[in-house]
Order: structure tokens, then C-alpha cells, then sequence
């Protein structure tokens, strides 16, 4: 069941400046979240920023009731969280939101992660699930250079097919658009499912691509969220067969078919 | 007896906390969080007669010690809100307080009027106050004579105990506060949100897509507080629900003291969605400690100001 869960920060793992992962102990959360699913994240006793942050949760593992969150510092809240204490006690409300479906797909299907910056961050607990259940997925990361990429070595040891690296100024990987990349690959692997997360735009091009090669989509969306959990209708996304989504509680997860682009 | 039952004319609440429209949903979404029974009431997202689609995004920004929005009045229309939510609500036990806007003032009747025979509403608040629609809400709570014109048709629709939402962007609020309680208003509740505006300084875009929004949070809690006593002060003996950044026991005790008989929990509840069932607890507590009643709590203020334990000796 969703509650706030209070929660010890353990540690912050810095990948490059303005990357970083933070772990709390959860152990509630830890065995109770799926992957896909988001938390807003409270650091206390504080005036600014006054609403919470959501973050997709990036790993959780119940054995040691750790979850893990990938982080890009962008504003005040994501600052909060880089400058929490190690020690110091944060709340975290969730599980919240719907979650990436792994069922439905065969064993020896091939599916594929597409992820454009800290879009790599709901993902390493997708590749538990995807990898408990024997399904082989090829992780595109991609960035605008190569400090974009820096969550790669997050997924070492864990992803379960190839890995493709693009970046737009050809700094790191291939050098292109991620969603690029993936296109050229996707006309010659045959993909049952494509799971993405990341910028507007880059949404926008993968849902091209996903209907033009009619690959099943799973995108998730972010908008800024005031509740987290479906109450104050902030973080709509307009859609296709209603003329909003809401991002928390319709989503996070959701088909670019209903996304109206 | 129960030291925290208050009675707002026709209105009696098993206690003063409630929440405020437009922060609490339709209740159903906050089950993991609060048991709705415990409240002294909760309000509906704003119900309209047809559903609404509202604003596109983006719809909140965050402020110094609160937020924006101009959601714009999104709701599923009153007919989905009877067939679907508010028997739950009534199997949960809540204390349901149905809030209603139209464009016009037959919407609002027409409302009124679909929700006048439907079992387990406790009373009708009127939006007369919503910044974030181009027809409609503020716009009749912003003049005394559109104010009383439609709190008058209304009145005539139903028989539950009447709340007018007031205005903060009011020009004169007392001309307001008296003009719907002299249409038939049972009870005030004030405020809503306050008009702001953020502006995006690289792209000097506003941050919201409609251009102006709603300011809650504690933000606007010392407005809120001046407004309550000001209406209490110039209106003694009407009711009042007092609504502006309360969070924690001491918001509450603030706006009891200012003239409030009962208070709506607003934004607090999306950044702490068990805060309200909180505030009731430590109420509770605070009263069984003083020997006071809520009811005793109220007020204060005015009398030029008293202990608590003192006012709750006489209560």
C-alpha cells in the first residue's frame, strides 16, 4: 500500500557533475515497488522548495531494503536532495504511479530500452525484472555528448542484451539521435516491445518510429508534478482519446498511441 | 461529549478540520492517507454540470512557500460525481461538502439542483472565487451585486446548508461577505487563491500556460488570517471556514482565533496527504490537554486575546 515512508539516506555515488545516485534504506518501499513506479520525495524542514520531487525509482532491493535513485541536479528540489547529509532522514511517498509490464512477452523475445540522458533512470530496476524472467533487452543510451552518459557504468553487469551508446556530437558512441540509432537497428532486429524514457522531443521522435515499424510502446512521460498521486491535476499530458492524461496516476507509463504529440 | 464538534448555523462538524477544494480531489484519492471519517468534512474538486477539461500544461509552478496553479476547474461534472464517487465517499463515512461553479448563473442552479436530492451531502460551498477560468467563478465573486444575484438563486435551489466561497481579489471583501450573506448564505468560507503570476526569465514566458494562476500555501496565510478577522469583525455572529496555507496546529489555532469556527486544509495536502487526519489527532489533543473545546477556541482574537485554557474554562 502507498504510504510516506520515512527513510535513512545512505549514501550519494557521483557519476559527473550534476549526476548523482542517492540510496536510502526503504524496506518497505524496497520490496513493495515495481519498476516504472516513482516516489515524491520530501527532504524536510524546509520553506524552498515547498512542493515535493518525483523520481522514478531507479533500483530497489529487498534484501538489504536499499532504493536507489538516479538524480540530474536541475532546480532547487534535485539541489535539496544532492546536498542531503548522509544520515539525515527524507520521506518518501509512493510506491506511486503505474509501472513498465513485463508479462506478455515470450521467452527469447528481444526488446529494447531507448534512454536520452537522465532518461536512463527508471531502468536498472527493469533490467531485474526483465532479467529474472529470461527476456533479452538492448539498452540505446543516448546524450548530447558524452558527460550525458555517464549513468552508463549503473548498468555494467546488468543489462541483459547489447549495448548501443549514441551521442549528438559524436563525443561518446555513435554519433547521432539516439532514437536515430535505434531506428536503423529496429529495421534489422525484430522488437516486441520498446521501453523508453526521456526529453520531449525525444519522445516525440521515438513514437515516429515506433508506429512506422509498429513496434509496442511503453514511454515514461514526466510532467511537473504537484501531488504525485492524482489530486491536484497538475502534470497533464494532452491526449488522444481524452484531452488530458494525467501524467501520475494515468501514468507514468503510458502508449505514445494515446499521447497526442 | 465531543470537545471537538463545532456548529456553523444549519452546518453541525463532528470537528473543525476539513479540506479545501481543489487540493483534496474527490477524497477517494487520499484513502491511503487519511481515513475520511475522521474529518470534519471534506470538499469536492470543483463540480460543473458537463465534465471539464480544464487548462492545457503547463498548470502549477512552485513559489516561495507555496505554489501557482490555474488547473482550471477540472472535474468529471456533477452527474459522474454522484453515479461514481460519492457513494464511496458515503460507504467510507465522510462528511461530503459538494463544490459547484458554472459559467452562468443557471449552471450553478442546475448543479444545486441535481445535487439537492442526492443522499449524503452535507452541505453545497459555491465557487464564486476561481482565478482560472475565462467565464464564470471569479467574476461573481468580484461584484457585490452579481455575488448576492446568484447566492439568491441558489438559496432558492436547496435546502442544504449554503457556503460561498469568497474572493480574496475582491475589491471590497465585507461588501462581498455581507452581500451573500444577506442572499442567503449559511456560511463564509475565505480564502481562495490569491492571482499571481511567475514568468519564466530565460524565455520571459509565464510559467503557466494561462498566464496567471492561483497563489496558496503558507504563502498567503497572513492575508488569509487578516481576511477572516476582517469579515469576523464586521460580520459577528456569521460563520466562517477559514482557508489559507494551513499545515500544522498552530495554522489552525491561528484562524480559530481570528473568527474561523472551522478551517479547510488546502495545498498542505499534496505535500503531505496524511496532514488533515494529522491536524484532527493533534486538535484533539490539544483541547483534551486544556480542557477547551474547539467551539471555545473561537474567536479569541476578538476578546482581546485570551490563554486558550482560560476560554476553555468558560467553554
Amino acid at each position: 500500500m502507498r504510504s510516506d515512508h520515512r527513510a535513512r539516506h545512505l549514501r550519494t555515488e557521483r557519476y559527473a557533475l550534476g549526476l548523482f545516485s542517492a540510496t536510502f534504506r526503504a524496506p518497505d518501499l524496497a520490496s513493495g515497488i515495481l519498476p516504472g513506479q516513482f516516489v515524491m520525495l520530501d527532504v524536510p524542514e524546509r520553506i524552498r522548495p515547498y512542493l515535493r520531487r518525483a523520481y522514478s525509482v531507479a533500483d530497489a532491493r529487498p534484501e538489504s531494503g536499499e532504493v536507489e535513485f538516479l538524480v540530474k541536479t536541475v532546480g532547487p528540489g534535485t539541489r535539496a536532495l544532492e546536498e542531503l547529509p548522509e544520515g539525515s532522514e527524507a520521506a518518501l511517498l509512493g510506491p506511486l504511479g503505474n509501472s513498465f509490464s513485463v508479462a506478455g512477452l515470450s521467452a527469447g523475445a528481444r526488446v529494447a530500452v531507448v534512454a536520452g540522458g537522465i532518461g536512463a533512470a527508471p531502468f536498472p530496476l527493469l533490467y531485474r525484472a526483465l532479467g529474472r524472467a529470461g527476456i533479452a533487452a538492448d539498452l540505446f543510451l543516448g546524450g548530447r555528448g558524452e558527460k550525458d552518459l555517464a549513468f552508463r557504468r549503473r548498468f555494467d553487469g546488468l543489462v541483459t542484451g547489447e549495448t548501443v551508446l549514441a551521442t549528438d556530437d559524436g563525443s561518446l558512441g555513435e554519433k547521432g539521435f539516439v532514437t536515430e540509432v535505434f531506428r536503423g537497428r529496429a529495421r534489422q532486429t525484430r522488437y516486441t516491445r520498446v521501453y523508453a524514457c526521456g526529453p520531449m522531443p525525444m519522445f516525440r521522435a521515438l513514437a515516429g518510429v515506433t508506429r512506422e515499424l509498429a513496434i509496442e510502446a511503453e514511454f515514461s512521460t514526466e510532467a511537473e508534478m504537484g501531488c504525485g498521486f492524482g489530486a491536484c491535476l497538475g502534470c497533464v499530458i494532452p491526449g488522444v482519446e481524452k484531452p488530458f492524461l494525467v501524467s501520475c496516476s494515468e501514468g507514468p507509463i503510458l502508449a505514445p498511441e494515446k499521447i497526442a504529440w | 461529549m465531543n470537545p471537538l464538534a463545532v456548529r456553523l448555523g444549519p452546518l453541525e462538524l463532528r470537528n473543525p478540520i476539513l479540506t479545501a477544494s481543489g487540493t483534496f480531489g474527490y477524497g477517494l484519492e487520499f484513502t491511503d492517507f487519511v481515513d475520511l471519517s475522521k474529518l470534519g468534512g471534506l470538499c469536492t474538486k470543483g463540480l460543473s454540470l458537463e465534465p471539464h477539461a480544464g487548462n492545457a500544461p503547463p498548470r502549477i509552478c512552485e513559489t516561495p512557500a507555496g505554489m501557482l496553479n490555474a488547473i482550471g476547474l477540472q472535474n468529471v461534472g456533477v452527474e459522474a460525481f454522484l453515479a461514481e464517487k460519492l457513494p464511496k465517499l458515503r460507504a467510507l463515512g465522510a462528511t461530503v461538502i459538494a463544490n459547484v461553479w458554472g459559467d452562468l448563473e443557471e449552471d450553478y442552479v442546475t448543479v444545486v439542483e441535481a445535487l439537492e436530492e442526492a443522499e449524503g451531502l452535507a452541505a453545497v460551498e459555491l465557487n464564486i472565487s476561481c482565478p482560472n477560468v475565462s467565464r464564470g467563478g471569479m467574476l461573481f465573486g468580484n461584484s457585490p451585486t452579481l455575488t448576492a444575484s446568484l447566492v439568491a438563486k441558489v438559496r432558492a435551489a436547496t435546502r442544504r446548508p449554503l457556503i460561498v466561497k469568497l474572493s480574496p481579489n475582491a475589491p471590497d471583501l465585507v461588501l462581498s461577505a455581507r452581500a451573500a450573506r444577506d442572499a442567503g448564505a449559511d456560511v463564509l468560507s475565505l480564502i481562495n487563491t490569491v492571482v499571481g503570476m511567475a514568468i519564466d526569465p530565460e524565455t520571459a514566458k509565464p510559467r503557466i500556460s494561462f498566464g496567471t494562476g492561483g497563489l496558496s500555501g503558507p504563502a498567503i496565510k497572513p492575508i488569509a488570517v487578516r481576511m477572516v478577522y476582517q469579515v469576523a469583525r464586521a460580520l459577528p455572529g456569521v460563520p466562517l471556514m477559514g482557508i489559507g496555507g494551513i499545515a500544522r496546529l498552530e495554522d489552525v489555532l491561528e484562524f480559530l482565533a481570528a473568527g474561523a469556527s472551522a478551517v479547510q486544509v488546502g495545498t498542505a495536502s499534496f505535500r503531505d496527504p496524511g496532514v488533515s487526519g494529522r491536524l484532527v489527532e493533534e486538535l484533539a489533543t490539544y483541547c483534551i490537554a486544556r480542557g477547551a473545546t474547539a467551539a471555545s477556541l473561537v474567536g479569541r482574537a476578538h476578546a482581546g486575546g485570551r490563554p486558550a485554557a482560560e476560554a476553555g474554562a468558560e467553554g
